[in-house]
């Protein structure tokens, strides 16, 4: 079958310009999601191994009933292939040269810490050296606080409970030193062998003992199924996203992700919609002729699905040869912009988005049209039928939301993006109907102005079908285009916004309050002052309208914060980034009711007027939930679950105040002194998670500025789709004004003038459902609020003409360069 | 497949009160009109009238390429209405060979494979080896390899001319086989055309404006806003 097989090669499909675009769209559609997903795991990858220092492992296993928990725990864990290491830690009183001082102890095990390293001092003053474990048996490495406290030096020993440990070291960080403000009392590091010798842990001693994790996620998800049956409610599992600041990070990082790869996935399927609808509206003449010479609507069917599979199978393979040098390079400027070595690593299940994204802009996108060829009347040999009327196109539109709406769903696994897109697509299409109809209306009225103006109107009211069609593909890309700018600017900046510069990067704590003066005093001098101060009294929540917490609430819904002491504040005025979501804020001179932090709310399905009992210390204070309010846990300053009135539930309770302050790095030698003057003071330094933070948003914006130029490479083709699809017409339209007698100077202007119109009609459409879906997504998505960004608004319709019209001007080259007796014969 | 069987003693094209409208955005617009005819085996009819008359049409009835609103067309002993569209195309590949008015080569393919097409879809063998020689006859022979872009319109209205003969078909539909051409080149294919259909013995059914050619035709219907004078014999119409 030499001509037949000659007909559906695509080596010969590559020769007709339409397959080109349609193969060239794949391909970029396979190599953009490709890319963004493997750079997507990639960087969550990167993220998370970065995050897992903060648990020291990928997972810990805290046990908080004082009991260790059953040897098989921790084999079971080995036998999967994992890295397992042990802690326990409790508070204890220790004995130095001459004074006692409570300290809370850390006991390693010799794999302390599977992620992450620690910092001790180094050998000259003032220098910081990074281990990777922990200190011998034998030993103990203390927070440099407790050296003045107890006024002993590196090579003293240091009682613990009956055993004498040599201090061999001085503790600056520890990894999973984290952010837990439990942990108050001086820290003391020593090894896990030595616990049972000093003789502290006794029956019934508050002790917790931790487990940590580390190794492939497959095996720790495994481990996790196999251990979750067997936990008890003391019991806590904690991975990376569990962590409150830092998870909310790692979310937001995601979204972000998830949104450029979702905007690839629309823009693939746009692209491919509009190239093979051209494709098979130029096949119709040959399929007629096919059926004449004898091949059946299911030969042709046939002959199509054949081909059709032919260019999946090349765009994959193409698309994968294209995204596999950009992920290098991406990994390499990652790398770069990380200042550390970024391991490239081919994450094989990060390709399969990219193959189904083929196969389903093949089948959704590219086939409908293409199957409908069988429809195509062998008459048409001898006369042209008429056309299609759009009307069957609409089954195609149908399948296509629905197919890119899957995707998207599927690739972003994000309702609320979905519907936000939808809804900007829906606004956009509504408006186009209505703007489509008033410009057929008002071109016809159009009179008057130039000779090129008038052509240009001309030329769109000619075309207006395809004009609108083009308006809308146009609109469409700038809408996905802009939506990106949009929310990468807007909501990193935000993002950003949270974490200034000047951050606050410390917390005291303990503050005593006949100290509280002298402390603000230190600080001021200093150029440092302190934020806002809070009292905080520690209790545990233990009623709920009068029944015990733990009886009320579920094992599934316990939260972390039912099993610790919680931080109880008072408050006058509601902190700034915090706001009701419901009740109201206490008066001026009210002294009942307490607020309650709304996801705790939610957790433990607490509603106003519910009934809260807490316990603290001997007492117990019951107060009627208020008002319920949302905090920005991100926001690196004291934040509390629950706030009483000034004079209320909790007056008279032992108080100790806390407060937050920024502390460049240049004058932390501050500290020194301050832990001298104020030794009851606790100091906490998170200048280092703060860091770490600001490096994630970094990473992400990188990301997606890569992501960024690969989306608007891919809209590019999508804009070249559409404009070919008419070239042809515009070609031989333009060598007949030529031979007519037009000149050039004419059809240059109404050409520009024609393509200007179509670019700024798009521009405008496609920037307000940006801003519509923009605002859709940060209302659901980003909690943040929206503001018009007149910035881009007002560019983006006039860049998109300039551009536009110039793309005419290069699209009319044949038709300027080459004879038009020429052009009319090569064009028939 | 063949979906008919051969019967030497009926005629090769009956046609019985073929009747075609369109339906169009407000009426509905008759085409043709109770149409019917007959043709012989062998037969060499040409269809003429004006522009919009309904010839074109009713070609495209006669050789099943569009099925009528009302009426019967049997051709070579099938009825076509009672056929499945792909039953229709079997009866093409093989029955039944087409010359255009704009060649209607497939641009891609060269002369060969142009020729070579029809013959692989019915399945025949040697496609190559039939597809030269009919080349060869129709004097292209040393253009095997050029594409219909590189060929005048006459030499491609001979490639086509080969390719409608190929599959050696039972009757050949010509739609104004010369209406693109100049007058002797018009000429030579009239008489390449009339020479191979004598020579395969081939039933010809032709619309066309030349006179000339139409006068080569054993007999004339001729059409007027979609109705049938009586066909005219070849004898009224030479004096």
């Amino acid at each position: 079958m030499a001509a037949a097989k000659k007909l559906m090669s695509v080596r010969r499909d590559w020769r007709e310009r339409d397959v080109r675009v349609v193969l060239a769209a794949l391909i970029i559609a396979v190599a953009t999601v490709a890319t963004i997903a493997l750079f997507a795991s990639q960087l969550q990858r990167t993220l998370v191994s970065s995050a897992s220092s903060f648990l020291a492992a990928d997972r810990q296993l805290e046990a908080e009933n004082g009991r260790p928990v059953p040897e098989i725990w921790i084999t079971e864990a080995a036998n999967l292939g994992l890295e397992t290491g042990r802690m326990v830690e409790f508070s204890t009183m220790v004995f130095g040269s001459d004074a006692f001082q409570l300290v809370s102890i850390k006991a390693v095990s010799n794999e302390y810490p599977l992620r992450g390293d620690l910092e001790i001092q180094g050998a000259t003053e003032g220098s910081r050296e990074q281990v990777q474990h922990g200190p011998a048996p034998g030993e103990v490495w203390i927070n440099p606080r407790l050296l003045r406290l107890l006024d002993i030096k590196i090579g003293d020993s240091l009682e613990v409970g009956s055993q004498n440990l040599t201090v061999s070291g001085v503790l600056l960080r520890e990894p999973d030193g984290g952010f837990s403000l439990s942990a108050l009392a001086p820290r003391v590091m020593m090894h896990v062998d030595d616990v049972a010798s000093t003789g502290v842990i006794q029956e019934g001693s508050r002790v917790e003992y931790v487990y940590l994790f580390a190794g492939k996620e497959t095996a720790l998800d495994t481990y996790y199924q196999w251990l979750e049956p067997q936990l008890e409610p003391s019991h806590e599992w904690e991975g990376v996203r569990d962590g409150e600041t830092f998870s909310r990070s790692l979310e937001r990082a995601e979204s972000f992700l998830l949104l450029g790869g979702s905007l690839a996935v629309l823009l693939a399927a746009v692209a491919v919609a509009v190239a093979s609808r051209q494709y098979a509206l130029s096949q119709r003449d040959t399929v007629a002729l096919l059926k004449t010479l004898g091949l059946g609507s299911s030969g042709i069917g046939r002959l199509y699905l054949k081909r059709l599979s032919l260019w999946g199978v090349t765009g994959m393979i193409g698309g994968l040869l294209v995204a596999l040098p950009l992920f290098w390079l991406l990994t390499r400027l990652l790398s770069e912009a990380l200042e550390r070595p970024v391991e490239f690593q081919l994450d094989s299940s990060a390709l399969t988005p990219a193959l189904l994204t083929a196969v389903v802009s093949l089948f959704a996108f590219a086939y409908p049209p293409i199957r409908r060829l069988r429809n195509v009347p062998a008459m048409r040999v001898l006369r042209s039928q008429p056309g299609e009327t759009g009307r069957e196109a609409l089954p195609d539109m149908l399948i296509a939301i629905v197919a890119v709406f899957g995707l998207v769903w599927l690739y972003a696994g994000e309702l609320s993006l979905v519907i936000a897109l939808l809804g900007g697509l829906a606004l956009l299409l509504g408006a186009l109907g209505l703007l489509g109809s008033l410009l057929v209306a008002a071109l016809r009225k159009v009179r008057g102005g130039g000779h090129s103006w008038r052509l240009a109107l001309v030329g769109l009211y000619r075309h207006r079908r395809a004009s609108l069609s083009q308006i809308a593909v146009f609109a469409m890309t700038l809408m996905l285009a802009t939506t990106l700018i949009l929310v990468r600017t807007s909501l990193l900046d935000d993002w950003q916004a949270q974490l200034p510069d000047d951050a606050p990067n410390h917390f005291l704590i303990n503050i005593a309050p006949d100290s509280i003066d002298e402390v603000a005093g230190y600080w001021k001098e200093r150029g440092q002052p302190l934020d806002q101060l809070y009292p905080m009294v520690r209790g545990r929540l233990t009623e709920l309208n009068g029944q015990p917490v733990k009886e009320v609430v579920s094992k599934d819904q316990r939260v972390g914060a039912l099993n610790r002491e919680l931080n109880l504040t008072w408050m006058t005025a509601l902190p700034k980034d915090n706001s009701i979501v419901e009740g109201n804020w206490f008066e001026a001179g009210q002294t009942d009711g307490v607020s309650v932090e709304a996801e705790l709310a939610g957790k433990l399905g607490l509603a106003l007027g519910d009934e809260l009992t807490f316990t603290i210390g001997s007492d117990k204070v019951t107060e009627t939930v208020t008002s319920i309010r949302t905090v920005q846990w991100d926001s690196m300053k004291p934040n509390f679950y629950m706030a009483f009135p000034p004079e209320g539930g909790l007056t008279n309770m032992p108080a100790t105040w806390i407060t937050s302050f920024y502390l460049p790095k240049d004058k932390k030698s501050a500290l020194n002194e301050f832990s001298r003057r104020f030794p009851t003071v606790s100091l906490l330094e998170i200048d280092n998670i703060i860091e770490r933070i600001q490096e994630i948003v970094r990473q992400v914006t990188q990301a997606i500025e890569a992501i960024l130029v690969l989306i608007l490479a891919a809209a590019l083709v999508v804009m070249a789709a559409v404009v070919s699809a008419t070239l042809q017409d515009r070609q031989r339209e333009g060598a007949l004004l030529r031979t007519l007698g037009g000149r050039q100077r004419l059809l240059v202007r109404s050409t520009m003038l024609e393509f200007a119109l179509l670019g700024g009609f798009a521009g405008i459409l496609g920037v307000a459902a940006a801003e519509a879906a923009v605002w859709a997504l940060q209302f659901r998505m980003f909690e943040g609020s929206f503001k018009w960004h007149w910035h881009v608004v007002l560019p983006i319709p006039v860049i998109s003409a300039v551009v536009l019209s110039l793309f005419g001007r290069w699209q009319l080259r044949p038709v300027l360069s080459v004879s038009p007796m020429l052009l009319l014969r090569r064009l028939e | 497949m063949q979906t008919t069987h051969y019967d030497s003693q009926r005629p090769m094209l009956s046609v019985e009160n073929l009747t075609h409208r369109v339906s169009l955005e407000t009426d509905t617009l008759t085409i043709l009109k109770g149409v019917s005819l007959e043709i012989n085996r062998g037969e060499s009819v040409a269809i003429v009238g004006r522009s919009g008359s309904g010839k074109t049409t009713l070609l495209g009835l006669l050789a099943g390429l569009d099925t009528p609103t009302e009426g019967t067309v049997e051709l070579d002993g099938a009825i076509i209405s009672k056929l499945s569209e792909d039953e229709r195309a079997q009866l093409r590949a093989h029955r039944v060979g087409f010359v255009f008015q704009s060649f209607q080569l497939l641009p891609a393919l060269t002369a060969l494979e142009n020729v070579m097409l029809p013959l692989e879809l019915a399945g025949m063998d040697a496609p190559e080896k039939r597809a030269k020689e009919l080349l060869e006859r129709v004097g292209l022979g040393e253009r095997l390899a050029h594409t219909p872009r590189q060929l005048s319109g006459g030499e491609q209205q001979r490639v086509a001319i080969a390719r409608a003969f190929a599959s050696e078909p039972a009757i050949m539909f010509a739609d104004e086989p010369t209406g693109n051409l100049d007058n002797r080149t018009g000429q030579e294919i009239s008489d390449l055309l009339m020479a191979l259909n004598q020579e395969q013995g081939t039933t010809l059914v032709m619309v066309t404006h030349d006179e000339q050619l139409a006068a080569r035709c054993s007999r004339q219907f001729h059409i007027e806003a979609g109705e049938l004078t009586e066909p005219v014999a070849q004898v009224e119409l030479a004096h």
